[in-house]
């Protein structure tokens, strides 16, 4: 398997240099044919990435030669005094997931952007970023190391900035680019401060499983590194505090948003946390609090997109509150202590949770997505949910298409969202009745999840009977060419359909391949066989077959019903449909402040830096207007004379000296 | 032959400067004042000469045949401005050009005037000789 691990570092390579040749050559040569160096190398990579998969679960299946089961590949990087970095590569069981996702949901995004894009005048500059974004995302989950996984992690962070704005000629997309940017900086300090401590705690190491094993030398540093390291992955997740600038983000064009902003970048802070899992179960207050903001921001997420009218924003609050769910799932990952040692049953259980949950969510909200677009397409570039309507017959495809992935986010029984929610909320349920501590919370935790799951059920089937059902309506910017998108688009829709639909099935209950790979991870043991909490699945299904019903109800049997409700509740209606208002307050309370201070820095630096400098400039001028002005008498004498009585004094000094 | 010691040498080779400095300081002729510069450039090249003599290696003459050639170069260079000068002023006194000091300065005027210099006889012009050539008018073909 060696060969294999020398051609790792092709997974990352091909995109970036697609990246590179579409930058140079797009704009002059390839111009409409800007798509094929993209779609090649992510393509490649895809491929090799299965490679990869395959290799690592052969490795599996024979027994293992390293503990961890890892493709591994090294290069020193650069090393300054105690600072070694080294450029490695590795694919252990949750990277090749990881790449496999990336790749796999890339390509088809990228195929669907070939028709989206299609006429753009950007349409280089697209696909260059896209394959840029490729190669920093497949850099970031392949990286052995911390800092390798933070120039992963700055280098999606800029993709994102580069896409959001990619029409940034449109002031508000500018300003969404910026507000992501500048949002996600606020965790990414908070995780570089954490490797800083986790690199000097560990005895300057950088490799995860170094720090893990060296880390125990300083019990104490462990639960603050993990808070910042949270901090991290709060920004690039969205999760609470920091969510405001993923529903911005929608200003990007679709495929963008399917790709960055719901099936890969943002759940680059749920990878780190579960790669840091060994870290995170020594901390159990921290891992409540993971629990407890993701759980949190589930149920808030889900609120707001009740109400929501933008198609794609409600699939942007549907996005943030997934990632709470998996959050949750991750803070539910605690140790137990038996009195014969360590059981990690809950830890392997809790992460596959999350991890298999982030597998099946891109799968479906990229699909979500990419058919919210489709409908965008078609509907000359209007999203807004009020103004078009009944569109079943007119695009059956994407209806279908949205369809399967509407029923997934609901976790319609059978399909990929019920499995891995069932197994989010069978996590959280197992930490609350068998942690050591905050029993009760991990029971709150359980409640807050079964009602996101209800609430998701509804919002997701209500944008799917504002869309698709009713009478039709078309907005007159579609003209009289509203039709069904091209093949070329079409396709991935169907593809990841399929994804969408069967995917959690085959590799979670029916196979249970993917615990089976995960507790190859550091700090987990084997699971028993998936316990498979019947009552539990009976519950979740009824719980997402009564919200579809409730939104089938208020959406097409009585149309009138939510305006009549949104009347009787205006108060909550409003709270939801304004976003708990959590922009404003960080407006007034953030924004605004510093703003003002910015300004005061400004008046300073204008009024009182700026004078101090004119001032020493007038200084000078004055001084030599009286000193220096009258010497320049004409007389070559006085000049002469000057000469001779400076070179007097220096000699006479020059004497004294010696 | 009796040799002389160094110090009288030296001495010579000061005076021969500082008189040369007080009158380049003193003097206001621009051909006096050169003639001033070349004397302490002598003072200088004494020295040179003695200290070579005196540590008996010939280091300090070649750098004496050195500055000789040097104020050769700078002794045509000098003339020929002050000719320049003398030309455009028609007096070789160097406070003529004290207009070039910095703007808004009063003029420095000597209290005592130099004594009014004689007329300066016209300069030297060839006689013409031959015949005028006839000139055409110029047509342009432009």
């Amino acid at each position: 398997m060696s060969d294999l691990a020398a051609f790792l570092w092709l997974i990352p390579a091909l995109p970036l240099f697609a990246a590179v040749l579409i930058a140079f050559l797009g704009p002059r040569l390839l111009r409409g044919q800007s798509h094929w160096p993209c779609l090649l190398a992510v393509a490649g990579s895809c491929i090799l990435s299965f490679l990869v998969l395959a290799a690592v679960v052969g490795w599996i299946r024979t027994g293992s030669e390293t503990p961890y089961d890892v493709l591994y590949q090294k290069y020193t990087w650069f090393h300054a005094g105690n600072l070694e970095v080294s450029f490695g590569l590795r694919a252990d069981p949750l990277s090749a997931i990881m790449l496999v996702t990336v790749t796999f949901v890339g390509s088809f995004i990228a195929l669907f952007a070939v028709g989206y894009m299609h006429g753009d005048e950007g349409y280089p500059r697209f696909f260059a970023e896209i394959a840029l974004f490729v190669f920093a995302m497949t850099l970031l989950v392949s990286a052995d190391n911390f800092l390798l996984l933070y120039a992963g992690w700055e280098g999606v962070g800029l993709c994102s900035y580069l896409l959001i704005g990619f029409w940034f000629t449109k002031p508000s997309a500018a300003a969404a680019a910026r507000k992501a940017f500048l949002v996600t900086r606020l965790g990414d300090v908070g995780l570089l401060i954490g490797i800083v401590l986790l690199w000097w705690g560990s005895g300057y190491r950088l490799e995860y499983d170094d720090v893990f094993r060296n880390i125990e030398a300083r019990p104490y540093l462990v639960p603050t590194a993990c808070l910042l390291l949270f901090c991290g992955a709060v920004g690039k997740s969205a999760q609470f505090p920091l969510h405001v600038w993923l529903p911005d983000a929608m200003e990007g064009p679709t495929p963008v948003s399917a790709l960055i902003h719901a099936a890969t970048m943002v759940t680059a802070g749920v990878y780190l946390v579960a790669r840091c899992t060994p870290l995170f179960t020594d901390a159990p207050h921290v891992q409540l609090l993971v629990a407890g903001i993701g759980g949190f921001t589930a149920l808030f997420a889900a609120l707001i997109a009740l109400t929501q009218n933008d198609l794609k924003r409600v699939l942007a609050y549907s996005t943030i509150s997934q990632l709470g769910y998996m959050f949750l799932a991750l803070g539910s990952a605690v140790m137990l202590h038996d009195a014969g040692g360590e059981n990690n049953t809950l830890v392997t259980f809790a992460v596959t949770a999350a991890i298999f949950h982030l597998f099946t969510h891109a799968f479906f909200k990229a699909l979500l997505f990419l058919s919210a677009g489709s409908v965008m397409h078609a509907m000359g570039g209007v999203i807004d949910m009020r103004r078009f309507g009944g569109l079943r017959r007119l695009v059956p495809i994407t209806h279908v298409t949205f369809l399967c992935g509407a029923a997934a986010l609901a976790g319609v029984p059978l399909l990929s969202g019920f499995w891995s929610k069932d197994e989010i909320l069978g996590a959280a349920l197992n930490a609350s009745s068998e942690a050591e501590s905050y029993r009760a919370a991990y029971g709150i935790l359980f409640l807050v999840g079964l009602v996101t799951a209800g609430l998701t059920a509804f919002y997701a089937f209500r944008a799917y009977f504002m869309t698709f059902w009713g009478e039709e309506r078309i907005p007159e910017e579609a003209g009289h060419h509203a039709h069904e998108s091209p093949p070329v688009m079409t396709i991935p829709l169907v593809v990841l359909a399929v994804g969408a639909v069967a995917v959690g099935a085959v590799v979670g209950p029916l196979t249970h391949w993917f615990g089976g790979l995960l507790h190859h991870l550091p700090d987990m043991t084997a699971q028993e066989e998936h316990p498979g909490n019947l009552l539990l699945m009976v519950v979740s299904g009824a719980v997402a077959l009564l919200g579809i019903g409730l939104a089938w109800w208020m959406y097409v049997v009585n149309p009138g019903l939510p305006a009549e409700l949104a009347k009787r509740f205006k108060l909550l209606y409003e709270m939801s449909l304004n976003k708990f208002d959590v922009d404003e307050l960080y407006d007034s309370f953030v924004v605004r402040p510093l703003a003002g201070f910015a300004e005061f820095c400004r008046l300073v630096d204008h009024y009182v830096i700026d004078s101090i400098v004119d001032l020493i400039g007038h200084a000078v001028r004055l001084f030599a207007d009286i000193v220096f002005r009258p010497m320049q008498n004409g007389l070559v004498q006085f000049y002469a004379l000057a000469m001779v009585l400076g070179l007097t004094v220096f000699l006479i000094a020059l004497a004294r000296a010696l | 032959m009796s040799t002389l010691p160094l110090h009288h040498y030296l001495v010579v080779g000061a005076v021969l400067f500082a008189l040369g400095m007080i009158g380049f300081l003193a003097r206001r002729n621009l051909i006096v004042m050169f003639l001033c510069v070349e004397m302490m450039l002598q003072g200088v090249a004494l020295n040179l000469v003695a200290f070579a003599r005196y540590r008996g290696n010939l280091q300090g003459q070649s750098f004496v045949l050195f500055i000789l050639t040097v104020a050769a170069c700078e002794a045509g260079i000098a003339l020929a401005l002050v000719l320049t000068l003398y030309r455009s002023r028609h007096t070789l006194d160097v406070s003529a050009w004290q207009d070039l000091r910095e703007a808004n300065l009063e003029p420095t005027i000597d209290e005592e005037p130099l004594p009014a210099e004689p007329e300066a006889a016209p300069e030297p012009k060839l006689t013409p000789a031959g015949i005028e050539p006839v000139h055409h008018e110029e047509t342009s073909h432009v």
